[in-house]
């Protein structure tokens, strides 16, 4: 047993001497990461970003933005909602856009013509976090006797059971009744929603919502912060970390984990009547997958359980779609983004310019093959639109039938991918700038055409690999897992 | 009666596609404890893989062999490749999590399923397909006992879904690897201790289940419904659910719970309402889960402290 | 105090306890002994709620508490340390004893999150109680180390802390799995002092599964060996240690328990 506890390095004082150390261990552009994430206390990061956010809101007032800045705030608020139920109690819910839903659609139907109701947001605000909790509690009821694989799957169930409700009540028969009932507006949706009024005024423009938005989130995540390092926060962690020992502690492990569960949705719901407001619409596509994934990849990326994780990892998932959006600027990150993952896996500046010639070399000489073949190429001057397209054109090759080409490239890029993860140390090297140069083939040939699917498979790829190189995210804290 | 009957069948039918989705779950659970979620997704890439065979073949209505022999290429390619897909997703999305937290391969698993989604749509693109199948088995091939129809394709659809859970059972009681992964279900450590060779036993797991999978998805395709990027979603949650109604980690309960949903679903749609049938099952799922949390064929899960 | 009747814990063909009596009476300790595979840890199982007994009962001062949830358990006074030790690794260690305080303490999520003046009490009131708990350990647990995180402690810490979780939960019977394991001699004295002074400040009864002869011995008022579900001996410390049943339980399975 002894042997063991040398092994694991965990001598009495060795902690405490090797702290310094530990703070500087890792070199290379992760290294910034973990020393920003251990130098900066809290408080200056939390205050710097509110004196950011408040600057913002008085100084810019173009409508684009703050439609932006606006989506990133219900969005925020949805990545604290799952990092409780995920980073502290660690309950995988897949139903929190449901919720999220449930939360909008309630808002339309109280606020708008729909059903004649015109509720005032004082009352129908709290009513709807208040209806929302009532449903995450009746969610949570048959999972939570049961491990917390079958709560993911309740849920996701519950989210798409959600969706065909909506969609189908629009031609509800009530019984007794002959003629049926347009309850949800089914595919249509609901507009012309009544605006928020608080504060003795009806919220006109975006900007009134970027504002309370951000009273809210600021009282949110006070009220996180609080909880977490205070009685219920601790047993949610202890829950997380070891049920049974929990348990035995008499904390009770059930009503705990209904608890964060029931919490997570009430912020959804209150999510989701903002947004409602926002838009003055609800459409019931908004509420599917695709937004599900993007807030969990958020969470995980910034690190779950970590509340600065959940707000970087936010801002990152929600303002990456617009950015990606406009051509010119997704191939730039694209490439930006290329040449600091190989920067990170060489580890040092001497690889990571061997790997950016060899890259080039490897273009120019795939251009002279294909020019030898006497292939047809795409003309460059429906292809090179962008500046940085137009200054790839002279390097990358361009077949005439970019889909079939790039989608066997694609296949061959994940692959080499899956390949690399378990070559041989030595064979590595040789295969990075491959790798590189079909991933900007494929990128250029297929995917920029194609920016949602894209943004979809960078999203899955992204929870598969830090899963496996990173499952604390970016700012989360190394954990130790028990087994 | 008739009407009943015709509804038994076509929920028989149904349930039959369900149970061998629902196997592969409770296959891959049984000896890791993971919940597949790419599990749909691999069904979705065996309906694909049949629908590209079919097309290689000649095509639904000019097929350069026998319609037999076709069926039985589709299938034999769906289920190899399939499986490989397993094997694949289980070394690169789930091997390097064995040692972290439960909560890991289950993001993962999203993680591969969203993969798999979008690279269909990337490389098929979001038309629907179909096998078309009425070009090559006319539809009013078929018998009838009494007033119930019983199309020719449907009743092939289910001899063969009866047949490969048979198979399945012979192997998993006969065959080494059958047993050395039913050992690890019940014990692990032990398993192990018997010398085992664990990741043997979990490729081995994994092409089964995603075999199974891809067959279904090829029986799917057969039964004229269409093959498109997202088709996996709503029959790899059906599959969970019989599988979890079954009790998960059994492999009988996984098929009578498979066959039960499909029964259920077909009656629901037949005489309650088409639009919230998927509701009606969610509602079974609960009160399955509320009821006999261990499933139908569930052992009760004993903690180690 | 605590009062075994027939109890019996079956897992599959498999009998761990076979119709086992017992009673601890208030402020005695009881060390239970018997090779490995003998059954010891499964009684803690079955009277801390873990497992829901095959058959018998367990009564806490004349109540019935088998088949109980281990909180509930935990709440009616009984508190545990773990064979395999469960600490709450990645949080600190003044967290761990703090977390345990929960069935004791109020203030919920609304008070929290307001900063409530009673939330703020209570909070401050459960710090001073983990960090008094942890300074019954002397110097081993006390100033630089609380806001470390668990993991990072030695393992003969990471038992210590163990038990003060488990008196952070205000017991009034202690059940130690193997206390001693993996320390050295030093340390084994050490926590040997410690179970007596626990019984001594802390009015607990205690019951010890322990392999070292030695701790046995120095903190024992009764004995009981257990070897394949089965009590086969119980009395005072010499009387057990030299019964044949038991000579022959820890010799007739060779090398398996020789420590
Ligand atoms: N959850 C369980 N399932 C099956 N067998 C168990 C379980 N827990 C304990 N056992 C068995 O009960 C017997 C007694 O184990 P245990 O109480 O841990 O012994 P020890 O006296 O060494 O603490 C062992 O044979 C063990 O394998
Ligand atoms: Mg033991």
């Amino acid at each position: 047993m002894s042997e063991d506890t040398s092994k694991l390095g965990i001598g009495t004082d060795e902690w405490v001497a090797q702290h310094e150390k530990r703070l500087q261990r890792r070199s290379g552009a992760l290294g910034i990461v973990d020393l920003l994430n251990q130098r900066v206390s809290n408080k200056v990061r939390y205050s710097a970003l509110g004196v950011a956010a408040i600057v913002f809101g008085l100084f810019v007032h173009n409508l684009y933005l703050l439609r932006i800045a606006s989506n990133l705030g219900v969005f925020l608020m949805m990545t604290l909602g799952i990092n409780i139920v995920m980073g502290f109690a660690g309950l995988l819910d897949l139903g929190f856009v449901a919720f999220y839903g449930f939360g909008a659609y309630a808002y339309a139907l109280t606020s708008s013509s729909q059903l004649n109701q015109h509720w005032p947001t004082y009352l129908s605000v709290p009513a709807i976090v208040i209806a929302t909790a009532f449903l995450g509690y009746l969610v949570s009821l048959p999972s939570r006797r049961l491990f917390g694989d079958y709560l993911a799957i309740v849920t996701l169930f519950f989210g798409q059971i959600f969706i065909q409700l909506v969609l189908s009540s629009d031609s509800i028969t009530f019984p007794g009744h002959t003629d049926s009932t347009d309850i949800t507006g089914g595919s249509n949706g609901i507009p012309g929603l009544d605006p928020f009024k608080l504060f003795g005024r009806a919220f006109k423009s975006t900007s009134d919502y970027y504002w309370l938005l951000l009273i809210v989130i600021t009282l949110l995540l006070i009220a996180v912060v609080r909880v977490n390092r205070t009685r219920v926060g601790r047993a949610w962690r202890t829950v997380r970390e070891d049920p049974l020992a929990s348990q035995s502690m008499g904390i009770k492990v059930n009503n705990l984990k209904t608890l964060a569960f029931v919490v997570g949705a009430a912020i959804a719901g209150l999510a989701g009547a903002i947004f409602a407001g926002i838009q003055s619409a609800v459409f019931i596509n908004g509420f599917d997958i695709p937004l599900l994934t993007l807030i969990y990849a958020a969470v995980i990326l910034g690190g779950s359980g970590s509340i600065p994780g959940s707000i970087i990892g936010a801002f990152v998932m929600s303002v990456l779609p617009e950015i990606l959006r406009v051509q010119n600027y997704s191939e730039f990150l694209f490439l930006a983004v290329l040449v600091i993952t190989i920067g990170v896996i060489g580890k040092n500046w001497k690889k990571l310019a061997i790997n950016i010639v060899s890259l080039i070399a490897i273009g120019y000489f795939v251009k002279a093959l294909f020019s030898l073949s006497h292939m047809t190429t795409t003309p460059t001057k429906t292809w090179a639109i962008a500046p940085v397209s137009k200054a790839l054109q002279y390097w990358l090759v361009l077949p005439a039938n970019r889909i079939v080409w790039g989608n066997m490239a694609f296949i061959a890029l994940v692959a080499l991918v899956a390949y690399y993860s378990i070559a041989h140390e030595k064979i590595k090297p040789w295969l990075l700038p491959i790798i590189a140069y079909i991933a900007i083939f494929v990128w250029e040939d297929r995917l920029v055409a194609d920016a949602s699917t894209t943004r979809q498979l960078i999203i899955g790829a992204m929870l598969v690999v830090m899963m496996i190189v990173r499952p604390q995210g970016f700012l989360g804290k190394t954990r130790v897992e028990v087994l | 009666m008739g009407y009943l009957g015709q509804q038994l069948v076509n929920g028989l039918t149904l349930g039959g596609i369900y149970a061998l989705i629902a196997l592969g779950y409770s296959l891959v659970y049984g000896v890791l404890q993971i919940l597949n979620f790419a599990h749909g997704d691999v069904y979705m890439v065996g309906a694909f893989i049949g629908y590209f065979v079919e097309i290689a073949l000649g095509g639904p209505s000019h097929t350069k062999v026998p319609v037999p022999v076709m069926i039985f290429i589709m299938f034999a390619v769906s289920m190899i490749g399939t499986g490989l897909l397993g094997i694949v997703i289980e070394r690169f999305a789930y091997r390097p999590l064995r040692k972290s937290s439960r909560i890991a391969p289950l993001i993962s698993a999203l993680g591969v399923s969203i993969l798999l989604q979008n690279a269909a749509l990337l490389l098929f693109s979001a038309n629907i397909r179909t096998y078309d199948t009425s070009s090559f088995i006319p539809s009013t091939a078929g018998f009838s006992i009494g007033s119930v129809n019983i199309d020719s394709v449907r009743f092939a659809v289910l001899i063969l879904a009866m047949l490969l859970m048979f198979t399945l059972s012979k192997w998993v009681n006969k065959t080494q690897v059958g047993r050395a992964m039913r050992a690890i279900a019940v014990d692990r450590d032990a398993a192990v201790m018997m010398g085992i060779d664990i990741d043997r036993v979990i490729r081995w797991t994994f092409f089964v289940g995603a075999a199974l999978a891809g067959a279904a998805g090829v029986m799917n395709g057969l039964l004229l419904r269409g093959v498109s990027n997202g088709m996996g979603f709503i029959p790899g949650l059906k599959g969970f659910t019989a599988a979890v109604i079954g009790g998960i980690g059994s492999i009988p309960g996984a098929m009578a719970g498979g066959l039960l949903l499909g029964v259920v679903e077909s009656l629901t749609q037949g005489y309650l309402s088409t639009n919230f049938s998927d509701f009606y099952t969610f509602i079974l799922l609960i009160a399955v889960m509320l009821l006999r949390p261990n499933g139908l064929f569930g052992k009760k899960a004993i903690v180690k402290a | 105090m605590l009062e075994l009747k027939k109890l019996s814990m079956q897992f599959g063909a498999l009998k761990s306890l076979s119709e086992l009596d017992l009673t601890v009476n208030k402020g005695e300790i009881v060390s239970v002994i018997g090779p490995n595979g003998a059954g010891k840890t499964t009684l803690f199982n079955v009277v801390t709620g873990i497992y829901t007994p095959t058959s018998g009962e367990v009564l806490l001062d004349g109540k019935s508490i088998a088949g109980k949830d281990p909180a509930d358990v935990n709440r009616l006074g009984i508190a545990r340390t773990f064979q395999n030790v469960r600490l709450f690794l990645n949080m600190s260690v003044i967290e761990n004893v703090m977390a345990a305080t929960y069935a004791n303490t109020k203030s919920n999520i609304f008070s929290s999150a307001l900063g409530l003046p009673g939330a703020r009490r209570e909070e401050k009131a459960v710090r001073e109680r983990a960090e008094e708990l942890l300074n019954f350990f002397g110097s081993r647990l006390t100033g630089y180390r609380w806001e470390q995180p668990a993991y990072s402690l030695s393992y003969a810490n990471r038992r210590r802390l163990e038990i003060a979780r488990a008196l952070a939960t205000n017991p009034k019977v202690l059940l130690l799995d193997e206390p001693a394991a993996g320390m050295n001699p030093k340390e084994t004295q050490e926590i040997t002092d410690v179970i007596g002074r626990l019984r001594a400040e802390k009015d607990l009864t205690i019951l010890v599964i322990e392999h070292d002869m030695h701790v046995v011995e120095g903190i024992s008022d009764r004995v009981i060996a257990l070897d394949h579900g089965v009590k086969i001996a119980e009395g005072n410390f010499d009387s057990v240690a030299t019964h044949p049943d038991v000579v022959e339980a820890y010799l007739g399975k060779g090398s398996a328990d020789r420590k």
